[in-house]
């Protein structure tokens, strides 16, 4: 018999199958002698067990078993007595942690791309703009002549007011 | 609260109690249920220390998850879940340190089950209760962990193919496979018990 037949039987008996596939298997156990001979071997052992698990008893004292366990949640409750505070840190976590990872991924994408890519003249340049703002940070896609510059303060500082783009004429 | 005498209170309730922070009340589940939770832990680990360990572990977890409990199922039922999922994965972790056993890969590779004679009479007839439950009991041991946690799933905690695949983490089509295996080295063990004994 296939191994695929075999498991047909077996779902057969777990009432596993769709109506049609049982249907077909009801056919060929009606038909097939060794099917119907491994279907009664398996419904033996499913009603053997059914019902028939060991009993197995704690083999300790109710209360050195309890005693453990009790231990074991005041100890975990001291590590983290507070939930609320918890919760405001996963959070933070939640958010916090890919977001500065996104970040130093970005800066270090940037560093590289400046390391390997550019003249050295354009890397003078970027120097003397962060020295004007450390609060600015340019970055300058010479390949396809885009600046980008990111304020980490607001709009309206005096940076912006004199240019409102928010971008550094390099000419 | 502490004096309190919860041995006459329902599952339910005190189960609402503990979630309010009641540990007598949990104490009092923990004592109604613990054999239980033990008996499933001891039924997939086979091993009595191993076996109380993890069931601790998942009365522990369960007092930290009480919250999420929204009685969709039994209390029982729900421990007992905590505590074959801590079984598994004690099992997984067990298993990445050794090789995997030669019924294992036979059973992989198609398996020694399909050649196998068939058990032409049922082999617990006749039995005692408590004899049938001894054989079956050294029969399970004798299983792989993976066919036996499969059994144990199936036919004493009723799971459906696709809940099995879910909890071990694996194809539908390696559930049935092992499934098949497990019942078919049971018949073939409790012959074998029933001409010994």
């Amino acid at each position: 018999m296939k191994p695929e037949v075999q498991l047909k039987l077996q779902a057969y008996l777990d009432g596993e199958l769709s109506s049609g596939e049982a249907k077909a298997v009801a056919d060929l156990i009606a038909r097939d002698a060794e099917a119907r001979a491994l279907l009664a071997e398996l419904t033996h052992t499913c009603s053997a067990l059914a019902g028939f698990e060991a009993e197995s008893k704690l083999p300790e004292s109710g209360e050195f078993y309890w005693s453990k366990i009790a231990r074991d949640i005041q100890r975990q409750e001291r590590r983290s007595p507070e939930r609320s505070p918890a919760s405001i840190f996963a959070l933070l976590r939640r958010f916090a942690v890919p977001t500065s990872v996104l970040v130093a991924l970005l800066l270090g994408l940037l560093v590289v791309k400046q390391q390997l890519g550019f003249d050295h003249r354009f890397a003078v340049l970027e120097t003397d703009t962060a020295q004007v703002d450390a609060g600015t940070f340019t970055y300058r896609d010479f390949a396809s002549g885009t600046t980008l510059v990111w304020l980490s303060y607001p709009a309206e500082n005096e940076f912006a007011e004199t240019d409102p783009a928010g971008t550094i004429n390099w000419e | 609260m502490a004096d309190k005498d919860h041995s006459a209170t329902d599952d339910a309730v005190l189960v609402r109690a503990a979630q309010q922070g009641d540990m007598r009340a949990f104490e009092e589940l923990v004592a109604r249920h613990r054999d239980k939770i033990y008996a499933r832990a001891y039924s997939m680990m086979r091993n009595e220390e191993e076996a109380v360990d993890l069931s601790q572990e998942a009365w522990v977890k369960g007092w930290q998850r009480l919250a999420q409990f929204q009685g969709d199922s039994s209390f029982t039922t729900w421990m007992t879940r905590i505590t074959i999922n801590l079984c598994l994965d004690q099992l997984r972790r067990k298993k990445r340190h050794r090789t995997e056993s030669i019924e294992e890969m036979d059973e992989e590779s198609g398996g020694v089950e399909r050649q196998m004679p068939i058990v032409m009479v049922n082999p617990t007839e006749r039995l005692e209760r408590a004899e049938l439950r001894v054989r079956i009991d050294l029969a399970l041991s004798q299983l792989s962990e993976s066919h036996r946690t499969v059994l144990v799933l199936h036919e004493f905690e009723q799971m459906d193919y696709k809940t099995i695949a879910k909890t071990m983490r694996c194809s539908m089509g390696t559930v049935m496979s092992r499934l098949f295996y497990a019942r078919r080295k049971m018949a073939a063990l409790l012959r074998d018990l029933q001409k010994s004994g």
